[in-house]
């Protein structure tokens, strides 16, 4: 078919390039009184520079345990996560995190919130420059004129482009979003979906992203992790997704491949992977 | 079924602060039947948390009411009872205490023993046994969503509301949830009413979805009604023929809202150069045949006869097309031939809506595809199809088309009658928008369909299907699309409407000179136009056509005429024999007056116009019969015998059909109302 074919080309290109982020035989494992938990076990996976990679799974599958191995807030017990050949062993600038509650100082506006994190990052930059830099990024993300408001004046959606902006202007390697779209009304996690995508592309940063949604993850992604349940939760199987880019929604649906991906995907979860009763 | 709760037309207002009225919702009907699954859905701010509030007696209607088996809902009551998304357990009380609570309230009456038991049977439909005895801080969001179900339902409800229960869950969890709920209500016949703002939930779940549109002002915009068996199982209701079409028919809606909301300022009409309207938004689909449309707009044709500012617009499906007219969000549209007959006629329980056609834009370009799966099984012909239906009793086969007024379901009918197959009992016809055949033919979905290019050709290219008759084999030469319009719009813009049908028929003109057969095959796949690959749209358009089967493919000079031999006048006689073949198959009664109808809808005069405006024949063709592949021939002075001569078809319904002034004032009223 000739979508798969464009992407086989496509897989093959990256390949000849050097690995950007490795995740190598990482396992992460909990002592409890009754034995070790074994959240992940094994999980290798290597992502190209500038890949949008999406993960999915069922709550509890060690996604997010998984990804702040990489921003570096956890260690793996066994194996190692490396960045351009170097281990990742503390949380840094080159590597920043979205999370879906937003994570704002509420009583901070949005600019101030930007500002402070280049402030605690570039502490010798001067001052005009950091308030230039926190301006860009707001305006990329559409708030220059609610730059001064504070969070709770925001909405769910301007208060997660806050939260991007602030993640942005440290020009991060990567970029890691736990669910950032999760607590969104469905047209603005759409809206959102689309300017990620046009930042991601202006950026060219590496993006690795924790979603529930397969339509979002076939979106946005060049490849779906599917994670197995937890415990001792691991890559199930890794999907690539051969849509040529820039994307149009419309277009993907009309995809002949579109479906077979989506009820591949929906399969892997909802039968291969049964959600486990809590 | 009789009507168990009665939403009768219920508007509520709101005052404002500054004296004003916020009229929140306007004019609400809904009947809903015992055990029906209905899930409402719009926007934020559209009203579906008022109407469900007020459904539940939590608030009260400004103007109409809510019935509930015959009696009034005037305050809340323990026959109705709502699941809120935030849980609303009570924090210090166990699971089985919160529960109690409610039961113990409502069936004081009862022994404590049988109390007791109704607790201990709704801990266990919610499976949480386990955590019988934890209080809601030791519960996940899923498990306290549960108890909040358990708790609404333990005190057996007549009527179980629901206010996004499931929106603060992840999807996965929500997954779970929502099979728990469909087990439930399947077992216990309970009545829902549901308001969520997720598609793939509202498809699962419901009988009907209604759309509601955004406020101020909010209505029911849209009622899909979802034919999926019961029980339901998430990864079968997916593989269904209409799931992604009904899917893509709530989200196109949502999307419209949206844009909508954006658009805000309404449309006004600019006038310029001597027309009404220069602004002008038109509707096509993603074919090949919208080619005179892209040719008009790109080439400056619209410009030319003064048309400034006209806006082409990609439409998902042919249903959005008459939505888009009907509703006046498009000025016109590309429409399928049959279309301004059965808008004007009115089908589907539509009130009649005159529409009219001074155009035609293509003739031909419709192929019938068979899926590769029949090919390898020695499928080739109509017998050998009607063979593989009669050897396989146990399967259904399923056939696409694209609207019940096209060309394909006329044709396609016709041409499975023709082989002795009845196109409602031997197989099942389902309506698939024209871009979504392929992927429901990959899918298995379908085994075949009837639609214009490229997508048969893409089927062919990914070697999914082979064509087994395209329609130069049926009846070479057939009206395919027609430029429709609302017939108050070309009354109250008689120069525009002229001034687009001449950029229209130069355009057609143009599209017909094969020099120019490259060019617009680039502007054909451009991502905003069809946005398809060269490869499967150049056979049959430039290319020879290819079948997919051994035939050596063949040059089709003639599979997409947009101009040559009279193509563009919208002639009488080939809208009887639509008529004639809407009333064969039961879609719309055969109209006594058809010489009437005919003449209100196919506009022969304002062609007339054009054509001699531009110094073209504007002659109708001859008044002759129609003889198709299979022989028989339809005399345009006897449609009524040639409908009783033929051997397959429904009951026919001859009868007057009035288009009046009534029926116009009738259409303005939903107008209004939406």
């Amino acid at each position: 078919m000739q979508t798969l074919n464009s992407t086989s080309l496509k897989t093959d290109q990256l390949i000849n390039r050097d690995p950007f982020l490795v995740i190598e035989d990482v396992s992460k494992i909990y002592p409890t009184p009754n034995g070790p938990y074994i959240v992940l076990d094994g999980i290798n996976l290597t992502v190209h520079e500038g890949e949008f990679v999406c993960l999915i799974g069922h709550s509890g599958c060690g996604k997010s345990t998984l990804l702040d191995m990489v921003s570096g807030f956890r260690q793996p017990t066994e194996g190692e996560v490396r960045l351009q050949t170097k281990r990742i062993t503390e949380p840094g600038p080159e590597r920043m995190v979205v999370f879906q509650n937003y994570s704002l100082l509420p009583w901070m506006s949005a600019f101030e919130n930007v500002y402070v994190g280049l402030d605690s990052v570039w502490p010798d930059k001067s001052k005009a420059e950091k308030t230039a830099i926190a301006r860009e990024h707001l305006a990329l993300v559409g708030l220059t004129e609610a730059a001064n408001k504070k969070p709770k004046e925001l909405s769910g959606g301007m208060k997660q482009r806050v939260s991007i902006a602030r993640a942005l202007a440290l020009r991060p390697q990567v970029l890691i979003l736990d669910e950032p779209f999760g607590a969104l009304d469905p047209i603005t996690r759409e809206e959102l979906q689309e300017e990620l995508l046009k930042i991601w592309q202006a950026h060219q940063v590496t993006v690795l992203m924790i979603t529930h949604d397969i339509d979002e993850a076939l979106f946005l992604g060049d490849r779906l992790v599917m994670m197995t349940n937890g415990p001792a939760a691991t890559i199930g199987e890794i999907m690539n997704i051969p849509f040529a880019r820039p994307r149009d929604r419309t277009r993907i649906m009309e995809d002949p491949a579109y479906y077979d991906l989506r009820n591949y995907a929906l399969d892997f979860l909802y039968r291969r992977c049964g959600h486990v009763d809590e | 079924m009789s009507v168990f709760v009665e939403v009768d037309h219920v508007g509520r207002t709101f005052p404002m602060p500054d004296g004003d009225r916020y009229i929140a919702l306007k004019n609400i009907e809904l009947k809903i039947k015992k055990g029906e699954f209905v899930t409402l859905i719009g926007h934020s701010g559209c009203g579906k948390s008022t109407l469900l509030n007020i459904i539940a007696g939590l608030d009260k209607a400004t103007q109409g009411g809510v019935l509930l088996e015959g009696r009034q809902v005037t305050q809340p009551g323990p026959e109705r009872m709502v699941v809120f998304q935030n849980y609303s357990l009570l924090p210090w009380l166990t699971v089985r205490e919160n529960i109690a609570l409610a039961v113990d309230e409502v069936m004081s009456d009862r022994p404590k023993g049988e109390r007791r038991g109704v607790v201990e049977h709704h801990i266990d439909m919610v499976k949480l046994r386990h955590a019988a005895d934890k209080r809601p801080g030791e519960l996940s969001g899923g498990m306290k969503q549960r108890v909040a179900i358990a708790r609404a339902l333990s005190i057996r409800p007549k009527l179980l509301l629901l206010d996004e229960p499931f929106g603060a869950l992840d999807a996965l969890t929500r997954s779970g949830l929502q099979d728990q709920l469909m087990q439930i209500c399947e077992e216990n016949k309970t009545t829902c009413v549901m308001v969520t703002h997720d598609v793939d939930e509202a498809l699962l779940l419901s009988d009907r979805v209604v759309m509601l549109t955004n406020g101020p002002e909010s209505y029911i915009g849209q009622v899909l009604n979802i034919p999926f068996a019961r029980p339901r199982h998430r990864l079968e209701v997916v593989k269904h023929p209409n799931y992604y079409s009904l899917r893509g028919e709530a989200v196109n809606f949502l999307n419209q809202q949206k844009r909508g909301k954006q658009r805000k300022v309404k449309q006004t009409a600019i006038a310029r150069h001597g027309l009404e309207k220069v602004n002008l938004e038109i509707g096509f689909i993603p074919l090949t045949d919208c080619a005179p449309l892209v040719v008009a707009k790109e080439k400056g044709l619209f410009k030319k006869y003064g048309l400034d500012e006209v806006t082409l617009s990609r439409e998902p499906s042919w249903k959005a097309i008459v939505e888009g007219v009907a509703s006046r969000r498009l000025d016109a549209a590309q429409m399928t031939a049959g279309m301004p007959l059965t808008m004007t006629i009115g089908i589907d329980g539509k009130p009649p809506l005159p529409t009219v056609t001074a155009l035609v834009l293509s003739r031909n370009g419709n192929a019938i595809t068979l899926s590769k799966h029949l090919y390898n099984e020695g499928v080739r012909t109509l017998a050998d199809f009607k063979a593989a239906i009669t050897s396989s009793p146990d399967k259904i086969h399923t056939l696409g088309m694209v609207h019940p007024s096209s060309m394909h379901n006329l044709l396609l009918r016709y041409w499975l009658a023709s082989g002795g197959i009845d196109p409602d009992l031997d197989v099942s016809l389902t309506v698939i928008p024209p871009p979504q055949m392929v992927a429901n033919l990959k899918a298995g979905n379908i085994d075949g369909y009837c639609v214009g290019e490229p997508w048969n050709s893409r089927a062919v290219y990914e070697d999914l299907g082979f064509v087994i008759a395209t329609d130069l084999d049926l009846w070479d030469g057939h009206v395919e699309k027609v430029l429709g319009v609302r017939e108050d719009w070309a009354n109250q813009n008689p120069q525009t409407h002229l001034a687009l049908v001449k950029a229209l028929m130069e355009a057609c003109e143009y599209c017909d000179d094969h020099r120019n057969r490259e060019e617009i095959l680039e502007l054909l796949c451009q991502p905003h136009y069809v946005g398809s690959a060269p490869e499967y749209t150049r056979p049959g358009f430039i290319d020879p056509y290819q079948r997919g089967t051994d035939a050596k493919p063949e040059l089709l000079l003639r599979y997409n005429q947009f101009h040559i031999e009279k193509t563009n006048c919208p002639y009488r006689v080939e809208g009887l024999w639509i008529l004639t073949q809407l009333a064969r198959w039961g879609i719309t009664p055969f109209p006594k007056n058809w010489i009437e109808v005919l003449d209100r809808v196919r506009r022969v005069d304002v062609f007339g116009e054009a054509a001699r405006d531009l110094g073209m024949m504007d002659i109708e063709p001859d008044r002759g019969s129609i003889r198709l592949f299979d022989g028989t021939v339809f005399n345009p002075d006897d449609p009524i015998s040639y409908l009783n001569s033929l051997k397959i078809k429904r009951d026919l319904r001859i009868q007057e059909i009035t288009i009046d002034l009534e029926a116009e004032a009738r259409g303005e009223r939903l107008e209004a109302r939406g």
